[in-house]
């Protein structure tokens, strides 16, 4: 028997079932979109947070002073161990450049004329910029002489912009940011959220003016820049801390960079892929289950057509093929459909947390597709082989006797 | 029966028993049986007497326990499954009580089936050597009908055609009348007489009717898994072998 001929022996007898068909797809069908929408997600996920982290860059690291708490991190206490005379040996440093202290200013509120709003307020340094890759969008950034001057000016971020200004132009205004004036030299492009926070609702004043008005004399978080070989430089600046800060023990600080960052996205996302893999995997053997109960009742239900099959001379190889074929076509038509759901939902759920995170964008995840047709092809296989044999290897005569 | 030529079937002391539980239920019990090529043999004989049995042997549907069969002077018993299947996709065909067409499939189609699994016929010649055969059984206006669409003798006619699609040596029918109507199975006999008289082909009738019986020229009667008689007449042949098929 061709092959070919094989093929529409099983697209006949599909045909014939089509009812039956879609019913015992369905399980292949929610394994393989569940797949497909879970990786999707998951991949989506990846780079919203990818996103979110590559703002820190390749070269970056960030220094926040407390205690890391377990392997992973978190802050714990002493916030005020990274002091002033810290930056100032950083900046001897050869490894590393564009070193950007920052402080947080308690400060409620910001007003211009009847407008208010509650602003982050940063005190920082040029350098803070261009770490962060914020972009000017009118005026000018903090200047060095700003910062030597401690002057009261003020940059802002877009969303401020707009809390108090509206549609005026507000370089040059003055504005009341806690009980101090301060002038607006220049207004930021909008960058949306990173690390999942709002970027756009900061006011950045000279660190200098920060200092003087609140007289903290440590800082809140440290960003700057390796220069030639990241490890040398991460180590360099962790030597120099502990040795500044006379540590035996634990650090009482914390050094973040782009690339533990990206081993917690790495640990993460390879436990979404498991998890997911294993629901899959589930799914599918569920789903198989499913193919193969109908395949064996196909098989004792067309017992007399294998039979007569066989009397007009089909081998047992020809009956073993049809119903085999006829198991993996059912697995990878589902499969398929699969695939179409699990990726129409994917672009339902991009559409709906789009509204909430603009940076959420649908990911088609090409690997997981053809992993997922791959499975429902296993799948046919190995659950249609059974049934398959059984009923190849039914006796002719017996087969035509069936009733 | 001693022929110059080898003959077409011979079994030698031919035995099949069933085994249930231990419990063997002998059915055939040492036939010796000579059937040469173009003869059109009836065996009958009443329900249990083996009559089916041995046509599924003779057929290659099912192994005899043990005696010889030899097909055109070929030993059987040691043939594989594949061999066996060979055989009946080329040799011999079945035509069934219950015509045992495939559902929801047109005459066509059901004729057609036999031709996928031959060996030799190409799939470009399947279609106009199916009709021919649906003609020669006068189903030609009916191809492209599903089989449930017809009669019980034109299904029948179908099966009939399907049987001689791959142009066997031997046809066996399995009480080919039993689901039919006297008239409708007067059609299907008058069509199978046809097919032998237009020669070339061995025909294997099994019944228990003896009406049916008499289509054939030799009259092998089974009982208790025994040749209870074997009788050859000449008469009937040439009383029908001037009738045209009718639908």
């Amino acid at each position: 028997m061709l092959v070919i001929d094989t093929f529409q022996a099983a697209r006949k007898s599909l045909d014939r079932n089509r009812n039956r068909a879609m019913l015992t797809m369905l399980g292949v069908i929610i394994g393989v979109g569940s797949v497909v929408l879970m990786t999707s997600v998951g991949a989506s996920m990846e780079e919203l947070i990818l996103g979110q982290i590559s703002s820190i860059g390749a070269q970056s690291m960030v220094i926040f002073p407390g205690q890391q708490e377990g392997a992973e991190g978190t802050v714990q206490a002493g916030f005020d161990s990274i002091t002033f005379s810290d930056i100032e040996a950083l900046e001897k440093l050869d490894t590393v450049t564009s070193i950007a202290p920052a402080m947080f200013l308690p400060v409620p509120q910001a007003t211009y004329g009847r407008e208010t709003t509650e602003p982050r307020v940063i005190g920082t340094v040029p350098n803070y910029f261009r770490n962060r890759e914020l972009t000017l969008s009118a005026g000018r950034l903090l200047e060095d002489a700003d910062i030597r001057g401690a002057r009261n000016v003020v940059v802002l971020s877009s969303e401020i912009v707009d809390d108090l200004f509206g549609k005026q132009d507000p370089i040059g205004k003055r504005i009341k940011i806690g009980s101090r004036f301060y002038e607006v030299v220049g207004t930021l492009e909008s960058v949306g959220t990173q690390f999942f926070q709002n970027a756009d609702e900061f006011v950045f004043i000279p660190l200098s003016t920060a200092r003087a008005q609140t007289g903290q004399k440590y800082l809140n978080v440290v960003s700057l820049q390796a220069v030639g070989n990241f490890d040398l430089a991460q180590s360099d600046v962790e030597t120099l801390l502990r040795k500044r800060h006379g540590i035996v023990g634990d650090d009482d600080f914390i050094v973040r960079t782009s690339a533990q960052a990206n081993d917690i996205l790495g640990a993460v996302s390879l436990g979404l892929t498991l998890f997911i893999t294993t629901i899959a995997g589930i799914s599918l053997i569920v789903g198989g289950i499913g193919i193969m109960n109908i395949m064996l009742v196909a098989v004792s239900e067309r017992t007399r057509e294998i039979g007569l099959r066989k009397a007009v001379g089909a081998k047992r190889r020809d009956i073993l093929l049809q119903f085999l074929i006829e198991a993996i076509a059912l697995t990878v038509i589902a499969g398929m459909i699969g695939v179409f759901l699990g990726l129409a939902l994917a672009g339902l759920v991009a559409g709906i947390v789009d509204k909430f995170l603009p940076t959420y964008d649908f990911v088609l995840s090409l690997p997981s597709i053809g992993i997922a047709l791959c499975m429902a092809f296993a799948t046919g296989l190995g659950f249609g082989l059974y049934p398959a044999r059984k009923a190849a290897l039914l006796s002719p005569m017996n087969a035509l006797r069936y009733e | 029966m001693a022929s110059k030529q080898v003959p077409l079937i011979e079994t030698v002391d031919l035995r099949k028993s069933y085994f249930s539980e231990e419990l063997e239920t002998a059915v055939l019990h040492g036939l010796n049986l000579t059937i040469n090529e173009e003869e059109f043999v009836s065996i009958m004989g009443p329900s249990g007497s083996g009559k089916s049995t041995l046509m599924h042997i003779l057929g290659f549907l099912d192994q005899p326990t043990s005696g010889k069969y030899l097909f055109r002077g070929e030993a059987t018993r040691t043939m594989t499954d594949d061999e066996l299947a060979a055989i009946r996709a080329t040799r011999v065909s079945f035509v069934f009580q219950a015509f045992n067409l495939l559902p929801r499939t047109t005459v066509l189609e059901n004729v057609m089936l036999p031709l996928l699994y031959h060996p030799t016929i190409p799939a470009s010649e399947r279609r106009d050597r199916a009709m021919h055969a649906i003609e020669t059984v006068g189903l030609g206006d009916r191809a492209t009908y599903y089989t449930n669409q017809l009669s019980g003798g034109q299904q029948q006619r179908t099966a009939i055609a399907r049987a001689l699609v791959t142009e066997p040596d031997v046809i066996f029918a399995d009480e080919p009348t039993g689901n039919l109507d006297s008239k409708s199975g007067n059609q299907v006999m008058e069509a199978i007489q046809e097919l032998h008289a237009a020669g070339g082909r061995t025909i294997i009738l099994v019944t228990h009717e003896q009406n049916t019986a008499q289509h054939a020229k030799r009259i092998i009667h089974l009982r208790d898994g025994h040749i209870d008689s074997d009788t050859t007449k000449f008469k009937r042949l040439n009383a029908k072998k001037n009738h045209n098929l009718t639908k």
